[in-house]
């Protein structure tokens, strides 16, 4: 690759492979187009797997003829290292090729063939990619893999409580039957909203957590029990034009339901801010970890991360969790590390040498001034 | 299409004017003129902008809409590259900046929405802004390359580079700051969904569009010499790539995948 932002035209300019005859030269002329190959061959592939879904492009870039092509591609990097001597000579551009083989190594010793050859020749037995479902108050270590196999960790998680937070506050939302008006009320006991002349008022009485019926006799009792379960409610007193109040029981689940005498739609909007469960590691009967996970804040232990994946929408009182092994990670985090300070070290820090032409850019033709000129005139001609 | 008439869409439209018309006024020979009105239109792009960021409440960069809004603030870029690097083409950035608020004006869904779960991440900012930068310079990029084919030079007296290694510059600027988006967006894939590469669609055009800039870098470092118009056209193709990677992932059922909540 190129380099040298900063620093004479015609340096930069002159900054191509040197074509020099001879076999090394014939070597790094096909080690140049492999690399070209492998390239756009990954490039059609990745086109590829857009379009067929995650799920299959998965299982295509984890074929077998495709992790020939991996192992090809690494080796390649490694020849082209090796062969081409500018690439020792300027540590910018090794560490962008050198991150390319991190990368690649660390994702081949991950996947799943890396982890049938760890476990094969080294006996390091990694439990696969998987799910653990866990109840609040209960602990376990098996974990599920997608075809239904259990494997169980050395360790146990325990779930101590899973909640789900929401944006404060939620919506009150309205709407009349035909859909042409609608009014928006944030939530609060006492608020209340003015509608349209011919559709009266609306104030929020009650705000429940998990709204439950209590039936005592004839009577029956709306009441709120938070921390058993999610049913999200309100109790909205509606006075109609002409004086008449009626109380209406509007529901975060059940949007979209109609009171057959009401001229008006209601639902109760919350949006979900986060979904929190609280997890303990327990090795020997004793705790050994403890962290409080949500979405983008895995709880790492023992060589596993264990993410917020799923959970009991209609109680909260289990979480799913997603269990993912970190074999080949350090190796891939070492590569996206090595592989960004070389891209910007490269191509926005590297001054050239104080030289006017390299060696290489005059041995391409026997008249390299003929042929600077003629390089010159393809990028130059009339004006802007 | 649609047209907003809110106070967000008449700044945004406010901005489309004033760079139109300093293009216009750039082509009519009035660079001067031209200059102010491109200053005009950054000023409200930016206001646009941080209107915006007020309205609701978190870095703008979610959907397609806040993107292109922010892709707008083009000026920024112009000045550098003239200054720094010896690259003219302003003229081509009004038009870019035009070009890019046309969608967000009247066809992407402006309605502020909250920040799922998965995009509550300190990599969030980074990520879409490292992306959005280096778009930019790859778009210009591009259009020098266009100008390159075209056979099209700078004037002597304005000291510019040629188009062929004008592109070449603005490709190494954003070439490193394309890795970096790809390897942000990884880093954050492994913390909220488990795994640094789940071979979702807009994942593979991304890479797909850095391959392209990578097969460039490749193919002028041994062919450049001899075929400097084929380089060109690598950078063209490149940012017909990045434009599929940005819209048609998010727009397209073809590809719903891990980030389609990013559809405007």
């Amino acid at each position: 690759m190129q380099g040298a932002l900063w620093g004479p035209a015609e340096w930069r300019n002159n900054m191509v492979m040197s074509v020099q005859r001879g076999p090394k030269n014939r070597l790094r002329r096909a080690a140049m187009w492999a690399a070209m190959a492998i390239i756009m061959l990954l490039f059609f592939l990745s086109v590829y797997g857009a379009f067929i879904g995650p799920k299959r492009a998965k299982e295509l870039f984890n074929s077998t003829v495709l992790g020939v092509y991996w192992v090809a591609f690494a080796l390649l990097l490694m020849v082209g290292v090796v062969l081409f001597r500018r690439l020792l000579r300027v540590p910018a551009l090794l560490l962008v090729h050198a991150g390319c083989i991190l990368i690649l190594a660390g994702a081949i010793w991950g996947s799943e063939a890396g982890r049938s050859l760890q476990k094969t020749l080294l006996g390091i037995d990694i439990v696969p990619t998987g799910q653990m479902q866990i109840h609040e108050g209960y602990s376990d270590n098996r974990v599920i893999l997608e075809d239904n196999e259990i494997h169980e960790l050395p360790f146990y998680i325990k779930l101590k409580d899973f909640r789900v937070e929401y944006y404060e506050p939620g919506h009150l939302y309205i709407q009349t039957r035909q859909g042409d008006t609608a009014w928006e009320l944030p939530v609060e006991i006492g608020a209340e909203l003015q509608l349209d002349p011919g559709f009266g008022a609306v104030e929020i009485l009650r705000v429940f957590e998990n709204f439950r019926i209590t039936i005592d006799g004839d009577n029956r009792t709306a009441v709120d029990e938070p921390g058993t379960g999610i049913n999200a409610a309100l109790e909205v007193r509606i006075k109609t034009p002409d004086g008449r109040v009626s109380t209406r029981y509007v529901f975060d689940r059940s949007r979209g339901h109609i009171y057959p005498d009401s001229p008006l739609y209601m639902s109760y909007e919350r949006v979900i801010r986060d979904y929190v469960s609280e997890l303990q590691v327990i090795r020997n009967g004793r705790v050994v970890a403890e962290k409080d996970i949500e979405v983008n804040h895995p709880l790492h232990f023992g060589g596993y991360h264990f993410y917020q994946h799923s959970y009991d929408a209609q109680a909260a009182e289990y979480t799913v969790l997603m269990v993912s092994p970190d074999s080949g990670l350090a190796s891939v985090y070492s590569g996206f590390l090595v592989l960004c300070i070389g891209a910007f070290w490269h191509f926005w820090l590297k001054r050239p040498p104080k030289v006017a032409m390299p060696q290489s850019a005059q041995t391409r033709s026997a008249e390299p001034d003929q042929e600077a000129n003629k390089w010159k005139s393809n990028t130059q001609s009339r004006a802007y | 299409m649609e047209i907003k008439y809110t106070i967000q869409g008449l700044l945004i439209y406010i901005t489309i004017a004033a760079y139109l018309l300093a293009l216009f006024v750039s082509l009519l020979r009035r660079p001067r003129a031209g200059h102010v009105l491109y200053v005009l239109g950054f000023v409200v792009a930016v206001v646009s902008f941080g209107y915006r960021w007020y309205h609701v409440r978190h870095v703008p960069m979610q959907n397609l809409f806040e993107v292109f809004l922010g892709l707008g603030m083009i000026y920024p870029v112009s000045v550098f590259c003239r200054r720094v690097l010896r690259i003219g083409g302003r003229s081509a950035d009004m038009l870019i900046g035009a070009v890019v608020l046309v969608p967000a004006g009247f066809f992407f869904d402006a309605e502020p929405q909250k920040l799922p779960p998965a995009l509550q991440s300190w990599l969030f900012a980074p990520h879409v802004a490292v992306y959005m930068i280096s778009y930019v310079f790859m778009a210009k990029a591009a259009s020098h390359a266009i100008w390159q084919l075209a056979g099209r030079s700078p004037i002597d007296d304005e000291n510019l580079l040629p188009p062929e290694e004008a592109t070449y510059k603005l490709i190494c600027i954003g070439f490193p700051l394309l890795t970096l988006g790809l390897i942000l967006g990884s880093v954050w894939g492994k913390l909220a969904w488990g795994d640094y590469w789940g071979w979702d669609p807009k994942e593979l055009w991304s890479l797909a569009s850095w391959l392209v800039y990578v097969g460039y870098l490749h193919y002028r470092y041994m062919f450049g010499k001899r075929h400097p118009r084929v380089n060109s056209v690598w950078a063209i193709a490149g940012v017909v790539v990045i434009v599929v990677t940005l819209l048609w992932v998010n727009l397209s059922r073809l590809f719903a995948g891990l980030h389609s909540y990013g559809a405007g």
